[in-house]
């Protein structure tokens, strides 16, 4: 399935990508309930950090009601409704790509905004892109 | 959160250090209305809290950290915010403004703004955490550079997202020219309100903000947010500056004879290519990084791979301090401006005037005005950078002569006598920033009106200096051409840098970057207009003409500032060198400024009296009618 991939370079640490998200999620403009982060650190580190939807998700495997679920179209997605909000998952997650919403308490990851992602269009230097992996690993081949 | 306008969190933040109470007040709408946000609120509060006369430094000075209604949104360059208080480095109206992620979180955090009070009683630092607000002890972040202090407040938070403002070693020595820093290389500059920060015991302001911001018209909002940011993305100087970031312009201003070199006695500098864009990107480049959502994405950080500086890796420098501590102290060393540059970002101190302080020591060592002796035995000849960056170190550290430095080149040159006054290169005793008068006439009005003293920041014009014929025929007409685009001429200098003035208020009220609006010249006050009616749901934002009598009531409020301080217009100077010295050569040869007339018609076009004060009138007709009556009361003195 698709993603939101990162291509390893040229991202600014603007966090545009994270602002975009809560405003794609919640119309409001903000940084804590983003889905996607940024890693800024001095002095020349910045990358983006977002849910990789893996085929077995360690946040579903964590998660202790159930709330988790890998769907057939690939898509790792949290019932806010059964989420009871322990952070069990957001502590699981290898790539800290689970993050709880601020002010719902619940669960978050990357929803891929329904097949249109906002941080994928906001990103000024446009380093980030919706893929599939194995088209990554073939342009990789390519032009590698 | 239900304040009844978009963009703004609708609470100010006030804090008392002496008393250690906080407290949160709703943001009076009256003054979003009148007075939109950042500079113009600071401009009313600063008015109406101090008094005239008062020590920069004495407990009762505000500090007030600002945001307006567009900051922390999608709108491009809508990372800025700002600072304010009566100035250190001058004694008049202090301002400095700064990107990086500050601002947004202070507002993610609930605030519009954040006024400081009083003195604490020893070292503390501010944590504010959404509505959680602590003044703590600070004893451990004393004597730690701007760096370190920013990863112990993050550390002891137990959060590395935590945006920390603070000063250094600088600002807790008082050093009249001391910045604050926030995110390790974005400073608010100038003015010296890191000593501010100092004189009130405040090494750090810390905030997490956990919510959000909402407009008023989303989609309205997003539909220009989208257009803004493509237009950025569209123009090629704004590309440009992707690549290079501002040291694009050491190549312009060589090409046009106005590079400032030694101490602004030339606008030729034989050095520049090792300083220019080009060489940088080709010898030096590490990494782009962006301000908060910024589209423009100018941010360069630089790496030192051979000689004495090998090793040093560090955001910037931007062109003001490619000119300040290199070109201006006859420094072609790149690997040492960009050491230079870190240790006033690490240490806290305003890179310009660190830079030109030590300039005009230099100039006065080449005329035999000081002596070896005098300067702590430093060989201090034009270009040696290895006292460049010593002189910076004993600055902030207020070590031998760097204690003179450290109060500013006007006091310093005032103890120091003997005619060095004549070569100090400032105006109302802040340090001139990298333009010249002679070379570019609008830029000698600027830096003679300018609030804060010496800047090119509140109303630079470019259609002049870099020939934007298009934008200035658009902006101003066509009749107005060609004389409007030269650099060499006053006629209608007053008019644009009135118009630049005023829309920078607004500017530096919304707040957003200087870039994108004065240079590369994308957004304009109709631009700005339109935004902030989308964001905050005020119909009258959206009135251009409205917008320029707010601009209008923020510019005279701030000079109405100055002058309850006792400027007039002797005060809007410029150093006699761009007067009265023709520049010695390059494109400019033989030019000088002819600052009177220009002065002149911008008074007329302001409305103010031949004294430069705004008169009961205008005032008046701004809705100004208590300062007015504030500036008739009888001044004790």
């Amino acid at each position: 399935m698709a993603k939101i991939i990162y291509a390893g370079e040229g991202c600014t640490g603007c966090k545009a990508c994270s602002v975009a998200c809560v405003h794609a999620h919640d119309r409001a403009f903000g940084l804590r309930a983003t889905r996607i982060w940024v890693v800024r650190e001095e002095p020349l580190t910045d990358y983006p950090v977002v849910c990789h939807h893996c085929d077995k998700p360690p946040c579903r495997d964590a998660c202790p009601v159930g709330a988790i679920t890998k769907r057939d179209d690939g898509l790792v997605v949290v019932n806010e409704r059964t989420c009871i909000g322990c952070g069990a998952c957001v502590e699981a997650c290898p790539f800290g790509a689970m993050g709880m919403h601020p002010t719902k308490r619940v669960a978050i990851n990357c929803d891929l905004c329904g097949g249109d992602p906002a941080c994928v269009k906001f990103c000024p230097p446009r380093v980030l892109k919706l893929q599939v992996p194995e088209a990554v690993a073939q342009e990789q081949r390519v032009g590698g | 959160m239900s304040y009844p306008l978009g963009g703004y969190t609708g609470q100010i933040l006030r804090v008392d250090l002496e008393r250690k109470k906080t407290l949160a007040e709703p943001l009076p709408k009256e003054l979003a209305l009148n007075y939109l946000g950042g500079t113009g609120f600071a401009a009313r509060i600063l008015f109406d809290e101090l008094r005239a006369g008062l020590d920069p430094l004495a407990p009762e000075n505000r500090l007030i950290f600002a945001t307006g209604p567009l900051t922390g949104t999608l709108w491009p360059t809508s990372g800025r915010w700002a600072a304010y208080a009566k100035a250190p480095l001058t004694g008049i109206w202090g301002e400095a403004h700064c990107g990086g992620f500050f601002g947004p979180e202070l507002k993610y955090a609930g605030y519009d703004m954040l006024v400081i009070h009083g003195r604490a009683k020893g070292p503390v630092y501010l944590w504010i955490d959404d509505g959680t607000v602590e003044v703590r002890s600070a004893k451990d972040l004393l004597g730690r550079n701007t760096a370190e202090t920013t990863d112990m407040v993050r550390e002891r938070h137990g959060d590395r997202e935590i945006e920390v403002a603070c000063i250094g070693q600088a600002g807790e020595r008082l050093v009249r020219f001391a910045c604050i820093m926030n995110n390790y290389q974005d400073a608010l500059g100038r003015t010296g309100l890191g000593a501010v920060m100092g004189s009130k015991n405040l090494k750090a302001v810390a905030v997490r903000g956990t919510r959000a911001v909402t407009v008023a018209d989303d989609d309205k909002f997003m539909e220009l947010v989208d257009d803004a940011n493509q237009r950025v993305l569209k123009q090629s100087q704004a590309q440009q500056m992707m690549k290079y970031g501002t040291p694009l312009l050491v190549a312009y201003k060589s090409n046009i004879g106005e590079l400032a070199t030694r101490n602004h006695q030339t606008g030729l500098f034989e050095g520049a290519d090792r300083l220019n864009a080009d060489t940088i990107r080709e010898k030096y480049y590490a990494k782009t990084r962006s301000c908060f959502v910024c589209a423009i994405q100018c941010k360069k950080v630089n790496r030192i791979r051979k000689g004495k500086y090998s090793g040093t890796i560090s955001g910037g420098p931007e062109y003001e301090g490619i000119y300040a501590l290199g070109t201006n102290c006859g420094i072609d060393d790149f690997g040492a401006v960009l050491k230079a540059n870190q240790l006033c970002n690490l240490y806290g101190l305003d890179v310009i005037s660190a830079g030109c302080v030590i300039a005009w020591l230099m100039e006065c060592y080449q005329r035999g005005l000081v002596t070896r002796k005098q300067c702590d035995g430093l060989n201090l000849k034009w270009g040696n950078s290895d006292v460049m960056v010593t002189l910076i170190e004993r600055i902030a550290f207020r070590e031998g002569i760097g204690d003179l430095l450290a109060q500013g080149s006007v006091q310093a040159a005032r103890k120091l006598g003997k005619g060095t006054e004549r070569y100090v290169m400032h105006v109302k005793g802040m340090e001139i920033s990298g333009q010249d008068g002679r070379t570019h006439r609008s830029a000698a009005l600027t830096h003679a009106i300018s609030v804060r003293g010496a800047d090119h920041l509140r109303s630079l014009v470019t259609v002049d200096q870099l020939g934007y014929e298009d934008t200035a025929a658009k902006r101003y007409g066509k009749d107005k051409l060609p004389e409007i685009c030269d650099p060499y001429g006053e006629r209608y200098k007053a008019l644009v840098v009135k118009d630049a003035e005023d829309t920078f208020a607004i500017r530096d009220s919304l707040i957003v970057c200087w870039y994108s609006c004065g240079w590369p010249p994308i957004f304009w006050m109709s631009d700005f207009a339109a935004a902030s009616a989308a964001a905050t749901g005020v119909k009258e934002f959206g009135d251009v003409k409205n917008m320029y009598r707010i601009a209008e009531r923020i510019c005279n409020l701030r000079r109405a500032f100055n002058v309850r301080e006792g400027l007039s217009a002797k005060d809007d100077m410029i150093p006699e060198r761009f007067t009265r010295e023709p520049m010695p050569e390059g494109p400019g040869k033989g030019q000088v400024a002819n600052l009177e007339v220009m002065l002149r018609e911008y008074y007329r076009l302001r409305k103010w009296d031949a004294d430069g004060k705004p008169t009961e009138r205008t005032l008046t007709e701004l809705g100004l009618a208590d300062v007015a009556a504030e500036l008739k009361r009888p001044r004790k003195r």
